[in-house]
């Protein structure tokens, strides 16, 4: 492949701040400093991210509901205006084409965002399904720009951005609001396990103008933030982020063989749902009857990283795979995400991961890895 | 090659990245300051055991940064007489420095006057990292 790489508005600052790599067919900041320290920002006081790389599609039109319940699993008519949800886009045999976000931002207007690497699949998915149905189906990547601000302070941040308090906005809800003297949609979710939002920076195209706009806005995120003691983050952080916090990645934990309810993400999938979605059937029969694996949780006992494909043994017998594996910087141990059949191991369990050929033990956990009451969203407030 | 990429003279070089200095009739063996950077954030070094026999150029070890892990390759054959026990608990030594704190292994060479041959020294390793 010797395509050209993408590069969003903010290429040329995160190149002469950070680390750039290629990722999903686009040149991004793996890092600015140092990872750990970037994951921490995020942990103990606040973190932004470029996400501009994910795919935004605007959906609306007068079937825009029917259309994304035919597509997506989670109960679009539920989705009130200006609310948001986690979802999934399956294929027929069950399994994930893609996972998303949301967003209803009017009566019949929807904006769903989903993974760099999968834009194009699911481009063509949305605009093969749209000839049946009276919807407008448009491609926004290129027009909105698109920023995680996430941490214990980041609602603190986004409220000095936003000349108001911003933290009683519900959790998962979409806001249109004036951010730093930009229009925005201001969205209560994020991939870090923490608290914050994802900022929609509306009318920023790609070209000198917008992306002037794009540079000025994240540079005011950073002033503004800087008593907050914000860091810019890159994908290293990103990544040990979701992957402390136990959230699923595309590629990883997700595929076109594996089902949502294998993954142990349920709550992104709803069977009381008109007309049912593609792959429903599956998912169903997944739920009544039972999977052939299923997604657990890792800690290291022993010294070493898992990684992914490692193989997990118990009994001196592989029963499954490590699909993400890390250093946490809050356990400072190896951690893991992996799938094995159900009912193999229970939490508290202990197996061996083969680290080339080592096998060292780790035990079954759920997720967050963290303290939850330390850490996380949900942590108990000081 | 940036200029405070640091190469250190009086010690044998790897294509690999690895450095292996003589020192009483023993070799220690570390990565060098080119790897080191870019490897970035060391998490975890996982060094050979004492006593066993390695082969030159044979896998000896691993390193995890945050993004990756890596092999280690010794640069030279022998019996592993001791390891850095020190990087267990602060394996970011290696980051900040790679040549002395952050050694990883001794050995008691077998095969060291041909083994060196194919090593580079400082000056051919300065010109080899500037052609990657």
């Amino acid at each position: 492949m010797v395509d050209t790489l993408n590069r969003t508005h903010l290429f040329e600052w995160h190149k002469s701040h950070g680390d750039v790599v290629p990722f999903a067919g686009w040149e991004m900041p793996v890092r600015y400093s140092d990872i750990r320290e970037e994951h921490m920002a995020v942990r103990e006081a606040v973190g932004v991210f470029d996400t501009t790389h994910m795919s935004r599609f605007r959906i609306s039109g007068h079937d825009a509901v029917d259309f994304l319940q035919t597509l997506t699993t989670n109960n679009v008519r539920k989705l009130k205006p200006n609310g948001g949800h986690y979802s999934t886009c399956l294929n027929e045999r069950g399994g994930t084409k893609d996972d998303l976000m949301l967003y209803r931002v009017g009566d019949d207007e929807f904006i769903w965002v989903t993974n760099a690497a999968n834009g194009p699949k699911i481009w063509a998915h949305i605009q093969e399904h749209a000839a049946r149905f009276d919807v407008k189906v448009e491609d926004k990547s290129r027009e909105i720009v698109m920023i995680a601000v996430q941490g214990p302070k980041a609602l603190a941040l986004l409220s000095k951005l936003a000349g108001e308090d911003v933290s009683a906005l519900p959790r998962f809800t979409c806001n249109p609001l004036t951010l730093a003297g930009e229009d925005c949609f201001l969205c209560r979710t994020g991939y870090t396990g923490e608290d914050g939002g994802e900022i929609l920076l509306l009318d920023t195209p790609y070209d000198p103008t917008g992306i002037k706009k794009a540079v000025r806005f994240w540079e005011a995120i950073l002033e503004q933030g800087a008593e907050f003691g914000v860091k810019p983050c890159g994908l290293g952080a990103r990544d040990s982020t979701r992957l402390e916090a136990g959230f699923v990645l595309y590629g990883h934990e997700l595929d076109e063989d594996t089902s949502p309810i294998e993954a142990r993400i349920p709550y992104a999938v709803k069977f009381k749902v008109e007309p049912h979605y593609i792959g429903y059937d599956v998912v169903r029969r997944h739920k009544k009857e039972g999977v052939k694996k299923t997604r657990i949780g890792l800690v290291m006992i022993d010294r070493g990283v898992p990684r992914p494909d490692y193989p997990i043994i118990l009994g001196g017998e592989k029963i499954g795979v490590v699909t993400s594996g890390g250093m946490s910087p809050l356990l400072k141990k190896g951690i893991a995400l992996g799938y094995v059949p159900p009912n193999t191991v229970d939490v508290g369990d202990i197996v061996e991961v083969d680290i080339r050929g080592r096998h060292r033990k780790a035990e079954v956990t759920e997720w967050p890895f963290y303290d939850t009451s330390r850490y996380g969203a949900t942590r108990s407030s000081e | 090659m940036t200029d405070d990429t640091e190469v250190r003279d009086g010690l044998f070089y790897s294509k690999e990245h690895e450095w292996a200095r003589i020192e009483g009739g023993l070799v220690v063996v570390g990565i060098t300051d080119y790897a080191q950077h870019s490897l970035h954030e060391i998490t975890y070094v996982e060094l050979p055991e004492v006593g066993s026999d390695i082969t030159a150029g044979d896998e000896c070890g691993l390193i995890e940064s945050m993004k990756a892990s890596s092999e280690v390759f010794s640069p030279v054959s022998g019996t592993v007489i001791e390891v850095n026990t020190d990087l267990e608990s602060s394996p970011e030594a290696v980051n900040e420095s790679p040549y002395d704190d952050g050694w990883m292994f001794k050995v008691r060479p077998s095969n060291l006057d041909a083994e060196l041959d194919s090593l580079m020294s400082a000056e051919e390793y300065r010109d080899y990292i500037d052609s990657l």
